[in-house]
């Protein structure tokens, strides 16, 4: 049973193997980017908005009222945050609702694509403080509240990540892993409720994906001055509970 | 299932590459867009609020204004009615007094008027009284009147007071014409020398005697010596009648004037 799309070769050069994974995940990429370009080049500014437009305002509102909620900030604040946060939650969402589509692969069944986001929320984490306060003021962070804590902090900034990323696994792929647990037993009446429910649970990850990433970024960058980062994470942890 | 590290970087740069695409074709415009919007919104809500504020603070001027122009044609028309009634009292006022004088000229027009008609009257009743007594006596006159005239005259010359018989007799000495005696009727001749005799024995002895007959005199004899006169003549008691019967007629004029 082939579960990764990673698995899935389509092409092979010396230097490069093009799998499934990369090549849905242009897919993805093509169909934000032209739908997003079609649809901002006729933007409106007046009464009469088209319909696209408005799915799009109500989608970038609703992800910058969830950050502004999160990090408790403001929405001019936000807006910092806005097209990290706001391209991890469309990517993982559109991944997961073109499975409805016969013969593609989400990318986010993929445990790379999964750790590549991981890892990019882990990069994002330390910039957006960096940007925020300076490196200076960001590597002191570390030292917070005594310098003894400092490998704490380091075990904390990484197992977060880690964390993230296995949590993230297991929301993909527990759909699909049932998914082929399931089709083998009864291959004729599951597979539509499995992708009703495929629909249901990928949106969801998209969500608690953005969720998670945010709630990291905001810790990080609310509590810098006055807790170290393994109370960040600790805080993080309590929220997602 | 295994990471596969090369996967991974792929997607890493896919990653960082779709946020920068959607940065630039989707969040960016977007959220351009909706700021815009809602600038253009508050804009125009702002400038509905300023034109409403300016519209409540014209209304309000523009209420006071209205105030103000009332509350000055209240006073207006209070001034004009004091003085229109001021006007109608001053007109009301002269025109009793212009009535009054109006009447007082007419009552005293109506009472010369009366009094002209009464003396009018008075003189006509007279004067037909007059002539009426004078032609009776006219009619009633013969010679044994005119010998009693005579009579009459001459004894009155003897009654003569004796300053006035005095006073005649010197200019009846000084005159060098003769005494003129006019009487309404022609005298017979002995009623003529019964008076030249009385003349003559009275007041200028031989002084000539001339005899006229003249209306006025009517019934009695006139004695006239250069520029004194004796008279005795019942014209004389119709004149004392003509008189009172004028007094009687105003007394009773000028009562009928002040009933009215």
């Amino acid at each position: 049973m082939q579960i990764s799309p990673d698995q899935w070769i389509l092409a092979q050069w010396p230097l490069f193997t093009l799998n499934a994974t990369i090549a849905f995940t242009w897919l993805v990429m093509a169909v934000l980017c032209i739908g997003s370009w079609l649809i901002t080049s006729r933007l409106s500014t007046g009464e009469s908005v088209s319909r696209w437009q408005v799915m799009l305002e109500v989608v970038v509102t609703a992800i910058r009222d969830q950050i502004a909620e999160i990090a408790e900030i403001g929405a001019e604040v936000g807006d910092r945050y806005l097209p990290f946060i706001g391209t991890l939650f469309l990517f993982i969402a559109t991944s997961n609702l073109l499975s409805v589509v016969p013969g593609y692969q989400p990318p986010t069944g993929s445990l790379s694509t999964i750790a590549a986001l991981a890892i990019a929320v882990l990069i994002a984490v330390p910039a957006f403080s960096i940007v925020g306060q300076g490196l200076a003021g960001y590597l002191k962070t570390y030292l917070r509240p005594t310098p003894l804590m400092l490998p704490f902090n380091l075990v904390a900034e990484v197992s977060r990540t880690v964390a993230l990323a296995v949590r993230l696994y297991g929301n993909v792929m527990s759909g699909t892993v049932i998914a082929g647990i399931v089709i083998s037993i009864a291959p004729f009446f599951f597979p539509v409720m499995m992708q009703v429910l495929g629909l249901l649970t990928g949106f969801i990850q998209a969500y608690i994906f953005a969720v998670l990433a945010m709630v990291y970024i905001a810790s990080a960058a609310r509590t810098q001055g006055s807790a170290s980062p393994a109370e960040n994470a600790e805080n993080a942890n309590r929220k997602e509970q | 299932m295994q990471i596969d590290w090369l996967t991974v970087a792929a997607q890493l740069l896919n990653f960082l590459v779709l946020v920068w695409l959607l940065k630039r074709f989707l969040f960016g415009p977007i959220t351009e867009a909706m700021a815009r919007r809602e600038k253009r919104i508050v804009d125009r809500l702002s400038d509905a609020r300023h034109a409403r504020e300016e519209a409540e603070a014209e209304a309000e001027a523009l209420r006071a204004r209205q105030r103000a122009l009332d509350a000055d044609r209240e006073a207006e028309m209070a001034k004009v009615r004091a003085g229109a009634e001021e006007l109608r009292a001053r007109l009301e006022r002269e025109l009793r007094a212009e009535a009054e004088q109006k009447r007082a000229a007419w009552l005293d027009h109506l009472k010369a008027d009366r009094a002209e008609i009464v003396l009018a009257m008075q003189k006509r009743a007279a004067a037909h009284i007059r002539d009426t007594v004078r032609r009776i006596l006219a009619e009633f006159a013969d010679s044994d009147l005119a010998d009693q005239i005579a009579s009459e005259f001459a004894l009155r010359l003897e009654r003569l007071e004796e300053e006035d018989r005095q006073r005649l007799a010197m200019t009846a000495a000084k005159l060098h014409e003769p005494a003129l005696v006019e009487s309404g009727m022609e005298l017979p001749s002995a009623a003529r020398s019964r008076i030249t005799r009385a003349i003559h024995n009275h007041l200028a002895d031989g002084i000539e005697v001339e005899y006229r007959t003249a209306g006025d005199v009517l019934f009695g004899i006139r004695l006239t010596l250069g520029h004194k006169v004796l008279d005795w003549s019942a014209g004389r008691y119709l004149d004392r009648i003509e008189t009172l019967v004028d007094e009687s007629l105003d007394s009773a004029a000028s009562e009928a004037a002040d009933a009215a």
